[in-house]
């Protein structure tokens, strides 16, 4: 038995319904979405952290944190709720992979669960605490949360590398030929990738205040003093760190799968590029404006690393003789179509309001009134609504009365 | 078949990995039913602020939309995937066979999560921000696109309970996997019970506010739709019990029912009485007493409703074609799928399962206590615990700590072999695998017969 057999025995029975390029793009698509409010978090959290240290060293740090700290707040949920698309997507071409990791540190993904609960509800303490009047140990709720998600991260960046090495996931779970059911290790860490990734949070952040100053320009309550200031620090934070994470980036380099054919390939060249350009553009064109022509700029770059991470895997898994290319096929197109009218209807009608009502009353003072369009869009939002359900129903009762009743 | 698909075992002392995914399921839908009622409730509340012209309702909007965020916002949408990576550790191979049946209406619920978390910070802290009718729309798109939700994951729950007919074997088609059987009858015990949990956890919220007015008029306007909620959903638990298949009958009427009646109707009761109080005098609902109702709720109703159901479709974890071991147990030629329990009782478990160490794939004197631990693991531990006395339907209690390997080799090589236990799965093994498992229960039930304290525990007291 080779391990390219094992894990094609491992694949789900009941194969794809979709052609797997389709769900390698949806894999890695949508974790892109993800792993952007994961370093928006992380970099809001540092800053809203910092923050409060430093609120009284100027005037414009407690607010800068008490902002940031209801970022990292609603980042949160969306990186858990964006998280699920690639969790998904995963499981469906790389089930072997991902469920053998999975089981094999255990005890660490249930621990990811009750961590997490623990740092949110410690961030949402921070949250609730941060005033300009709060005492200094205040702050430890905010440590507590961070160090939490750090560690949070890292469970899943082990979890995803583990499914890289197949080749000794036996000697993980027996090691010595003794079996081990606890699943109380995490067997694998390759720290230049998780540091590396960990790092862009500070781009990402410094790209958001930006974007941010620009933002709340408009509205003639907030101290434009205030909206430079959190311009400046953006400027900065993305800056300063570039080096380090180019450095991280190069020691990752050093760390690729044997053969040398990825070192060598052009998007590592590309990436490796794109974190200096990223800092060069910031510093020398973020004048007031542009801001989320930054944060367009911060999404290709974390497009180009989620293509990267897949050239990774598709790499690896092919000395395996691991291809998604010849998973078995059994299309579905009723589930394959609810998905792409959903996604079309409700995601762009529903979701498309939602963020434009958001978007909208945050630049106005007072009570935000709708245009026309707006209007139009909020009624078509609980339209597309009923008639989902009322298509769901409908659909789904003929189904129902067809297998229970007809012969 | 030279090798089955399985993966590495994940083994929880005393309470099984089956009972951490039950005490995170217990969370979600508490967290998950609630925030769902809870947008209909808004929904219905500033229906009635709009055109009653009552903008202090929207107070209390406000304050449970908040309460909300931490109690299902957090709790709830960590322990939604809480509870995929659980099954994923504790059932790779079920939870496989669902993602590979449904991904594309997982997908589309995500879609609807997105769209829901998006959607709740935008109801409440848009609340004075935007202008009425916006909002109002605002919070009715919220309520569809949250119980949209639910409709998309009973669809999923209701498989894993069984297709109820031949038609998805045949064709593999989600439609005939989807609206299967039971989908309507548990649709509706869960949309009733969602109204329930959401007025139960809007008296925490409204028992604490200080204007009297505004709590009388709040409580009053939700306890009705509490009462209806529950006595809806009692009536589909009766409609759904006629959509189960026989061995979910069996399970229940033979070990669940029996237990967990009493307390199902105590509940129903209780609740019931609670919410006509609530209605009746309002005054009378103080923040301890709702805190204490919605404890006896999550403990006396999810927590046996959540085993029930978890224990009902049991020997299959999916469709009834995936085994709670992870053995696939059936043919489903739709799908391509082919049963592997005749390759297992041909060939053994040591031969075909990928996780088994070299050194133990040959049983011999010296391994076939280590052998026999192993296989008892993969081959139920997942309904099972192993440990004397615990609470997980112990093994060695069921053999009420026999120190006979004949006896216990019998049973496997009788009811157990031949799959004459309705809610067991059929396992069937080659002699020395069959000897090495009822080694190792034997030398595990002397370990129970020298332990005084655990011995005297009556087995009967054990879970089923």
């Amino acid at each position: 038995m080779t391990i390219g057999s094992m894990m094609n025995a491992m694949r789900d029975p009941a194969g794809v319904p979709g052609a797997p390029g389709l769900f390698e793009a949806l894999f890695v698509g949508t974790w892109v979405l993800h792993i952007a409010f994961v370093l928006l978090t992380l970099g809001a959290c540092a800053l809203a952290v910092a923050g409060f240290l430093l609120r009284e060293s100027g005037p414009h740090w407690a607010r800068l944190s008490a902002a940031m700290t209801g970022v990292a707040k609603i980042g949160v949920s969306l990186l858990i709720v964006l998280g699920v698309a690639p969790l998904l997507f995963t499981q469906v071409i790389y089930d072997p992979q991902w469920y053998a990791s999975n089981v094999l540190s255990a005890s660490w993904a249930i621990g990811f669960i009750a961590t997490l609960i623990v740092g949110y509800c410690s961030w949402f303490a921070f949250y609730a605490k941060n005033e300009a009047s709060a005492k200094r140990v205040v702050v430890a709720y905010g440590v507590v949360a961070l160090a939490i998600f750090l560690l949070d991260g890292l469970i899943m960046h082990a979890l995803t590398y583990q499914a890289l090495l197949p080749e000794r996931w036996m000697e993980w779970y027996a090691p010595g030929g003794v079996v081990d059911t606890s699943g109380a290790r995490l067997h694998a860490v390759q720290w230049p990738r998780y540091l590396f990734i960990v790092s862009l949070s500070a781009p990402a952040v410094g790209v958001f205040l930006l974007a941010y100053a620009d933002y709340f320009a408009p509205r003639s309550d907030i101290d434009p003093s205030y909206l430079a200031f959190a311009r400046a620090v953006g400027r900065k934070t993305a800056v300063f760190a570039s080096p380090l994470s180019l450095a991280l980036f190069l020691w990752w380099m050093t760390d690729l799968p044997p053969g040398g054919q990825l070192v060598m390939h052009p998007l590592a060249f590309l990436l490796a590029l794109s974190v200096p350009a990223l800092a060069w553009l910031v510093w020398t064109k973020s004048a007031p404006g542009r801001g989320y022509l930054f944060l367009w700029a911060g999404v290709a770059m974390l497009i180009l690393l989620s293509i990267w991470r897949e050239l990774i895997r598709v790499s690896t898994m092919s000395t395996f003789g691991y291809s998604i290319d010849d998973y078995k096929v059994n299309v579905d197109w009723p589930s394959a179509i609810l998905f792409a009218t959903t996604l079309l209807g409700v995601g762009g009608l529903v979701g498309g309001f939602y963020l434009t009502l958001c978007y909208q009353a945050g630049r106005v003072r007072d009570v935000y009134f709708p245009g026309a369009n707006v209007a139009r869009l909020s009624s078509a939002a609980v339209t597309v609504l009923i008639v989902w359900i009322a298509t769901f129903f409908t659909y789904g009762a003929a189904v129902w009365v067809k297998n229970v009743f007809l012969p | 078949m030279d090798i089955i698909g399985a993966y590495p075992t994940f083994y929880v002392p005393y309470i099984g990995s089956a009972w951490v995914m039950g005490i995170i399921g217990v969370i979600h839908v508490l967290a998950s039913h609630t925030s769902v009622g809870a947008a209909f409730l808004f929904a219905i509340l500033e229906t009635k602020a709009y055109r009653d012209a009552q903008p202090q309702l929207l107070d209390f909007i406000r304050r449970f939309g908040v309460f909300l965020l931490v109690f299902s916002y957090v709790i709830g949408s960590i322990t939604g995937p809480g509870i995929w990576y659980a099954i994923t550790v504790a059932s790779p191979r079920g939870v496989s066979g669902l993602i590979h049946n449904f991904v594309w209406v997982w997908a589309t619920e995500w879609i609807y999560f997105t769209v829901e978390v998006i959607g709740v910070y935008a109801l409440v802290y848009l609340i004075g921000k935007i202008d009425p009718l916006t909002h109002l729309k605002l919070t009715w798109s919220f309520a569809l696109a949250s119980w949209a939700t639910m409709l998309l994951i009973v669809g999923i729950l209701s498989f894993m309970m069984w297709p109820g007919n031949a038609a998805w074997y045949e064709t593999g088609s989600t439609n005939d996997a989807f609206y299967n059987l039971n989908f309507f009858a548990h649709l509706g015990i869960r949309t009733g019970s969602m109204l329930v949990m959401a007025v139960v956890v809007g008296f925490i919220v409204a028992s604490g506010m200080k204007d009297t007015n505004l709590k009388v008029s709040v409580m009053r306007l939700l306890a009705p739709i509490g009462v209806v909620g529950g006595f809806f959903a009692v009536m589909m638990f009766l409609y759904y019990l006629q959509t189960l298949p026989g061995n979910a009958l069996i399970m229940l009427r033979s070990h669940l029912l029996p237990r967990y009646a009493d307390g199902m109707i105590a509940v129903f009761v209780v609740t019931t009485l609670y919410l006509l109080i609530g209605w009746a005098r309002p005054q009378l609902v103080k923040p301890p007493l709702a805190i204490a109702l919605f404890l006896l709720l999550a403990t006396i109703g999810v927590w046996p409703e959540e085993r029930m159901r978890e224990s009902m479709r049991k020997p299959y974890v999916v469709g009834q074609y995936i085994y709670g071991n992870q053995v696939i147990s059936r043919d489903a030629p739709g799908k391509g799928v082919v049963g592997e329990v005749d390759a297992i009782a041909e060939k053994g478990l040591l031969a075909l399962h990928p996780f088994i160490p070299d050194r133990l794939r040959t049983v011999t004197a010296d391994n076939r206590l280590e052998v026999g631990e192993l296989l008892t693991k993969i081959a139920c531990s997942n309904c099972h615990s192993l440990e004397p006395g615990a609470p997980l339907r112990s093994l060695p209690d069921k053999f009420h700590g026999s120190g006979d390997t004949d006896l216990i080799a019998a049973f496997l090589n009788g009811p157990l072999k031949h799959g004459a236990i309705p809610y067991m799965p059929r396992i069937d093994l080659p002699p020395d695998e069959t000897d090495a498992i009822a080694s190792y229960l034997t030398a595990v039930g002397g370990a129970r017969r020298a332990e005084p304290t655990i011995a005297a525990t009556p087995s009967g007291s054990t879970e089923n």
